[in-house]
């Protein structure tokens, strides 16, 4: 029993970071705990809360993918060029095979030629952001599909659709990662790929399917951006990556790989919402939002490198708390 | 110079690893250092290079007592060691002449800048001196490997070398690299160098020493003049006495041929390989570094490719080009180096246990918990594996416990054939019988199993035939009272009459 909650102890160490930020806004604004704000909060983290959620699955393989922003951006143009001819389904097919497609090069790249991640999804960023441009030739695509914009805008239970979205994403993807086979061989390929390999696992085939997810779900976050604005714009996506990349490391997944899971990268998504929120409600500059979560980023990464240091810390604090009692006693003693 | 060691004791932990060693060697001798893997070697090269510190006792040199706290100190006193590993020395990317000599000396060929041509002069002349001849400007990565250990022992003569240790020194060379070695050897003796000499070859050892010393269990079992020895009286010094009941080996051989290899060859690793293995039935493998025991299991796993001949299970001819391939056939295997490719350190024992069975627990694909967890439970009671719960992460036991684990990985399979590498390597002697009784219970459920150890005594204890390997090729198969530490490392040295 204690050794879970230890274990768990590293992936839910954002749900502290969360409840800390929230009290100290809770304190310093009414208008942050109220129904309508925290569902806003969910609804502009649905976007990054879906492109971190296949970074997970990269990042505990222990690669990275820096094309889903590129990902977002080419399946939303995609979709939205599809959408003018054809009806809704043709379309999202269309979006979801071009991220699938995108993972699967990435995988390829970074399996049998043997890339580095880093290197491999750079290059396919740039080549993704490129023909994007190319296909809309800059120019924004409008969707005129009401099905298709119900994805961004519809409120089943009065609740926004990316929402709930994101929260099927998160069950579905958790569950994969956390119950079967396939989520069982991503961990073991991100703690030891050779030692997977001996134990039969295809391990070439782990990092191609984690690849693939991630592609697959930056699409979906492209339906949703899409969908909102009405609109797929040629550059969306661009930068988004850091920000889920940021939301996985916060969340408790080690860029070693081999650890993680998908609810501390959820949680991670929702701290980065809740602080661009809490700033907004502020009315911290918008220039100075990117210097808090910068700092937030670092404190998440500290705390993940110095457990050690932090806990050696702890302890000579609190042993330094008896011991001033116990010092003054025998001069007490010796008073009388 | 003449150097002295005496009672030198030293541990690592609860591990005595020299207890009492008491040697000394001469300017212009060979001295011959030799014994089986662990009895000290390696260490006592450390001790005197300054590497290690002992515990106790004393170095001399000219009877003067010294005290070497680092290598540096060692090096001043101009004692060298060219260790087995030496390409670790070796910066690939500079140029022959710029690994030549230290960062200090490069400072030596110019006042600001260092002359390249200086310094390649210099490095002609002194592999000039030992009868290498490389381009001074070539990248170190375009020389073969018996040119590199050339250059190390340039090297060494740079700084006026006067106690030179070899360890291994012929391991990675061929025959012609091997025979230079040696004139060199022979040429820095008449100069009036002390050269300690370690090697497992014992033909090398006779031709070249003046004396031998037999080391075992970190202590001195047999010294004297090379011209006084037999090569049998140093294999038993090496061997020493058998321990009985250390190995409770029991046989549960059956006449029913499991694995059948014939003529099996992977390129250059080993060639014309015919063995069987009979269900219950333990084959040891023996033989020295390089012989082609590992690769022979790689090959049977599907990690190397077979290039000739045949293997059957059961009777069967089966292709075995990967790990699932050869898992499907039933074979198991335990890898030597239970870190690097075996256990997953970060994830739990319970998850590294049933690893390679999540096939048969999960047909849907979603993985059925309970039967994951009554599994694996039993898989460590019967292999009694001590953790505080089947989540604690595998990185945090001990190395026997985390052997246990591996075993479990493999046994949860039920293997047809389970072939093992250095199963016992770095256990202690508790985990160790526990282990042997895995094997055991293995043999009497019919499983085929395939031992290879470097641990001659585990080696012929636990084995119910022993097949040695030498360069390749299986040179002997022992059973009864054939199958003996002597018989088998007579065959690996290539000296039995």
């Amino acid at each position: 029993m204690k050794s879970t909650l230890l274990k768990t102890a590293r992936e839910l160490r954002a749900v502290w970071m969360l409840l800390i930020v929230s009290l100290i806004l809770f304190i310093a604004t009414p208008l942050f705990l109220t129904g309508p704000n925290l569902l806003n909060v969910l609804l502009a983290t649905s976007v990054t809360a879906l492109l971190a959620a296949g970074q997970t699955f990269v990042i505990i393989i222990g690669e990275i993918d820096l094309s889903v922003g590129a990902v977002l951006g080419i399946s939303g143009a995609v979709t939205a060029i599809t959408l003018q001819t054809q009806p809704l389904l043709v379309g999202l097919a269309v979006g979801l095979g071009v991220g699938a497609l995108a993972g699967l090069i990435n995988g390829l790249l970074v399996t049998f030629l043997r890339m580095p991640s880093f290197i491999a999804t750079l290059g396919s960023t740039s080549v993704l952001a490129g023909l994007t441009l190319f296909i809309t030739q800059g120019n924004p695509i409008s969707v005129a599909n009401e099905g298709f914009l119900a994805i961004g805008q519809s409120r089943p239970l009065d609740v926004p659709m990316p929402v709930w979205i994101v929260l099927a994403v998160v069950i579905i993807f958790g569950l994969l990662l956390a119950r079967t086979r396939f989520g069982r061989y991503v961990y073991a390929t991100g703690d030891n790929a050779e030692a997977s390999r001996l134990s039969g696992i295809k391990v070439y085939r782990v990092k191609i399917l984690a690849f693939v997810i991630s592609g697959v779900l930056a699409s979906i976050a492209g339906f949703i951006l899409t969908a909102r604005l009405g609109t797929a714009q040629p550059t969306a996506g661009t930068g988004l990556e850091l920000a889920a990349i940021a939301a996985v490391i916060i969340g408790g997944t080690s860029l070693a790989g081999g650890r993680g899971a998908l609810i501390g990268t959820f949680i991670g998504a929702i701290l980065l919402g809740v602080i661009d929120n809490g700033l907004n409600l502020l009315n911290v500059s918008p220039f100075l939002q990117g210097v808090v979560k910068g700092f937030v980023i670092l404190f998440a990464v500290f705390l993940d490198r110095n457990s050690d240091l932090i806990r050696g810390l702890w302890k000579m604090l609190s042993s330094l708390r008896p011991k001033r009692p116990s010092s003054q006693e025998p001069e007490l003693a010796s008073r009388h | 110079m003449n150097i002295t060691l005496n009672d030198i004791h030293k541990s690592f932990g609860d591990t005595a690893v020299l207890t009492g060693v008491t040697l000394e060697v001469k300017g212009g001798e060979v001295l011959a250092l030799v014994g089986e893997n662990g009895a000290g070697k390696s260490t006592l090269t450390r001790v005197i290079s300054g590497a290690y510190r002992p515990d106790s006792g004393q170095i001399l040199i000219d009877d003067v007592p010294v005290s070497l706290k680092r290598p540096q100190d060692a090096m001043a006193r101009g004692i060298r060691v060219i260790y087995q590993e030496f390409l670790q020395n070796i910066f690939p990317h500079l140029s022959v002449s710029e690994n030549m000599f230290t960062l200090d000396e490069h400072a030596s060929f110019g006042r600001l800048f260092v002359s390249k041509k200086r310094m390649a002069k210099k490095a002609t002349e002194l592999m000039a001196r030992i009868g290498l001849h490389a381009d001074p400007h070539a990248l170190a990565e375009t020389l073969s490997i018996g040119e590199l250990q050339m250059l190390e022992i340039a090297k060494s003569m740079a700084h006026d070398t006067k106690l030179l240790i070899l360890d291994e020194p012929t391991a990675a060379l061929d025959e012609q690299e091997s025979e230079r070695l040696f004139a060199q050897v022979e040429a820095m003796r008449a100069s009036g160098i002390a050269i300690i000499y370690i090697s497992h070859r014992l033909e090398e050892v006779f031709a070249l020493s003046d004396r031998i010393i037999v080391l075992r269990n970190g202590t001195v079992a047999l010294e004297g003049a090379t011209s006084t020895l037999t090569e049998r009286e140093v294999v038993t010094a090496m061997v020493g006495k058998e321990l009985g009941d250390f190995y409770p080996k029991e046989s549960h051989g059956t006449e029913k041929v499991v694995l059948a290899l014939a003529g099996l060859a992977s390129g250059t690793h080993f060639q014309d390989v015919t063995l069987t293995v009979k269900a219950g039935e333990v084959l040891g493998i023996g033989g020295v570094m390089g012989c082609g025991k590992g690769s022979l299991l790689r090959s049977l796993f599907g990690l190397l490719p077979v290039t000739a001949g045949t293997v059957s299970v059961n009777g069967d001819i089966v292709s075995l080009g990967s790990p699932q391939t050869a898992m499907n056939a039933g074979i198991a295997y335990i890898t030597p180096d239970r870190q690097a490719e075996g256990l997953l350190l970060q994830q739990s024992v319970a998850h590294n246990i049933s690893l390679a069975s999540l096939d048969e627990m999960s047909p849907t694909g979603v993985i059925k918990l309970r039967q994951e967890r009554t599994k694996t439970r039993s898989i460590m009671d019967a292999l009694n594996v001590k953790a505080a719960s089947p989540e604690v992460a595998v990185g945090t036991l001990s190395g026997g416990n985390q052997q246990k684990v591996l075993f479990g990985r493999w046994v949860m399979t039920s293997p047809r054939i389970l072939l093992m590498e250095e199963p016992t390597r770095g256990v202690d002697i508790g985990a160790k019988t526990e282990i042997y009784r895995i094997i055991n219970e293995q043999a009497a459920r019919g499983v085929a199993i395939i031992l290879v150890s470097s641990d001659l005594p585990e080696l012929v204890a636990m084995s119910d035939r022993v097949a040695v390997m030498r360069q390749g090729r299986v040179v002997a198969e022992l059973t009864g009272d054939d199958k003996t530490q002597n018989r088998v490392l007579e065959y690996a040295l290539e000296s039995a009459a």
